[in-house]
Parts: C-alpha cells; sequence; structure tokens
C-alpha cells in the first residue's frame, strides 16, 4: 500500500501501527468529551435565542412560543448528539451511556425548569 | 460498484468516514431544527404577511444558509483526504458538489429576499422571492442523500456499520454495493 509522503518506511515496506495512528490523529471513540461541551453550548445557544425572543420582541414571539420551539429544538439537539456518541463508539471498546444519560438528563431538568420559570 | 482497493489503511479510513459523518449529523441537525422552528415561527406570525425578519427563528433560519454551504465546505476540504470518495476525473464527488451548489444559492437568496420584501411583504412559501430557497434546498438535500448514502455503503464494505439482520434488507444492501438495486432489468 502506497502512503503519503513521510509515512511508512521510504517506499518499501507497509504501514506499521505507528504509521496508522499518527495518520488518523484524534480517534472519534475520544471524542466524547468535546461532542458534550458542544451539545450543551448549542443548547444554551438555543436558549439564548428563544430567550432574546421572549424578552425583546414578545410582540413577535410570545414566551409560550418560545418555551415551545426551545423544546423541540432542545429534543432535535439531543437526537443528534446521542446519534454522534453512538457513532463514534460502535465497533470501540469505550462506552459512554453514563455521560450521555447524565447530560441528557441534566438537560431535560434545565428545559422543564427554564419552560416553568423563565420568560414573561 | 465492485469492492474498490484500499487506498490508505482500513483503521484511517474508517475513522476519516466518521468524522465526515459527525459534520453530517451536526448539520442534519441543524437543518431539521430549522424545519421546526420554522414552522413555529410560521404558526404565529408572518405566514402571509412580514412583520419583522428579526425574530428569533429567522435568525436561525438565515444563520443556517449561511452556516451549511460552509459546513459542506469543510466536509468538501477534508473529504479530500478519503480517495474512495473523489468524484469523477479525481474531482469532487458530485452528491456534494450539488450539495454544496444547492446551499450557496439559498446563500445568496437570503439578500435577493431581503431586496424583494423591501417592496412585497407577502410571506407565503409560493411568492417568487423564495423560489430560489426551495429550488436550492431540494438540490442540496438531493446530493447530500446521495453523498451520505456512499459514505454509508463505504462503511457497510469496510465492516464499521453492519447491514441490516433482515435477509431482505441485506440483499438489497448488497444489490446496492453491486449497483444493481435500481437496475434489475438491466444487469
Amino acid at each position: 500500500m502506497t502512503l503519503p509522503k513521510g509515512f511508512g518506511s521510504g517506499g518499501a515496506g507497509g504501514a506499521s501501527s505507528a504509521d496508522v495512528e499518527r495518520m488518523i490523529g484524534k480517534r472519534v471513540e475520544n471524542m466524547t468529551g468535546v461532542i458534550t461541551i458542544s451539545f450543551i453550548a448549542a443548547w444554551l445557544a438555543t436558549f439564548g435565542g428563544t430567550a432574546a425572543g421572549y424578552f425583546y420582541y414578545p410582540w413577535a414571539y410570545p414566551t409560550p412560543s418560545g418555551h415551545y420551539a426551545f423544546i423541540v429544538l432542545t429534543i432535535i439537539e439531543a437526537i443528534g448528539y446521542i446519534f454522534c456518541v453512538k457513532v463514534t463508539q460502535e465497533g470501540s471498546n469505550k462506552n459512554s451511556n453514563g455521560l450521555v444519560a447524565g447530560t441528557i438528563a441534566a438537560v431535560t431538568v434545565g428545559t422543564i425548569l427554564i419552560a416553568l420559570f423563565v420568560g414573561n | 460498484m465492485a469492492q474498490m482497493p484500499a487506498l490508505i489503511p482500513k483503521e484511517v479510513e474508517i475513522q476519516r468516514l466518521k468524522k465526515i459523518w459527525l459534520i453530517v449529523i451536526a448539520m442534519g441537525s441543524t437543518a431539521a431544527s430549522v424545519e421546526v422552528d420554522n414552522f413555529v415561527d410560521g404558526s404565529l406570525h408572518q405566514t402571509s404577511i412580514r412583520d419583522s425578519a428579526f425574530t428569533p427563528a429567522h435568525w436561525w433560519l438565515y444563520s443556517h444558509f449561511v452556516a451549511l454551504p460552509l459546513g459542506w465546505a469543510s466536509v468538501a476540504m477534508y473529504d479530500r483526504k478519503v480517495p474512495i470518495l473523489r468524484g469523477p476525473n479525481n474531482s469532487m464527488n458530485t452528491g456534494l458538489k450539488m450539495t454544496i451548489l444547492g446551499y450557496l444559492a439559498t446563500m445568496f437568496t437570503i439578500g435577493v429576499n431581503e431586496m424583494w420584501h423591501f417592496w412585497f411583504v407577502e410571506e407565503i412559501f409560493a411568492v417568487p422571492n423564495h423560489w430560489m430557497f426551495n429550488m436550492g434546498v431540494v438540490v442540496a438535500f438531493m446530493g447530500a442523500l446521495a453523498y451520505v448514502v456512499r459514505v454509508y455503503a463505504r462503511l457497510v464494505e469496510l465492516g464499521a456499520e453492519t447491514p441490516g439482520e433482515n435477509p431482505y434488507v441485506a440483499e438489497m444492501y448488497k444489490m446496492a454495493l453491486e449497483g444493481k438495486l435500481y437496475s434489475r432489468a438491466i444487469p
């Protein structure tokens, strides 16, 4: 197998496991942390968007509408988050089901509290 | 489609395909949320007459018309590291090309749309200023579907994804990989 320049042993022979690791870089199964942080950031940004709606544009975007949008968008983001983590970890010996469950539970509680107590 | 020879180590290719997969999932979530958001927004106001373009749902809608072409462009750049995803004559994958062109059309239509709304306030779906949004998104979705199926089929070929256990579904995967799914009469 021909490897890119800088990899392998100068044309002769194949890729060593060190070469393969270097070509891969950060493995997807080790990206759970950044995926989780991205999901929480997306969720907070969604809250920011809807909050801007019902605090600054209540004539155009009443609070119940903002809450409804926030809940539905949170569900969609959560589905994407679960897909991302499951895709990265399938076939590996990593398992972050606990982290995913905890994050989803925390976001669910946060969403319910926001829908109940935040807004005009 | 015969089994393609590996041009990069299998493990490297799987990891790269999965990184593409992650970006696609993120963009899929974004697109889905925009669709829902637009219905939430449209149910309350500017269904027929525009009152303000600066509502949260519209911020999100407009942002995604910029974010998705940029996201797909990043896929196109990373895609160069996976030889199997090259298009005709070593160019870009055709599905990916269609997706980027479709979303680029929507991105430039934002400006056209704003200019139109300077004079006309109708916000019904079918007004001409929305045509390029709708056509662009449809072209982009068609291209994205073709590209995503190609990535998935390659992950199946490499053994990183398991095709359906139902024998009928498994047979369909096998035929799809051989390029015979939609041409049974023309072997």
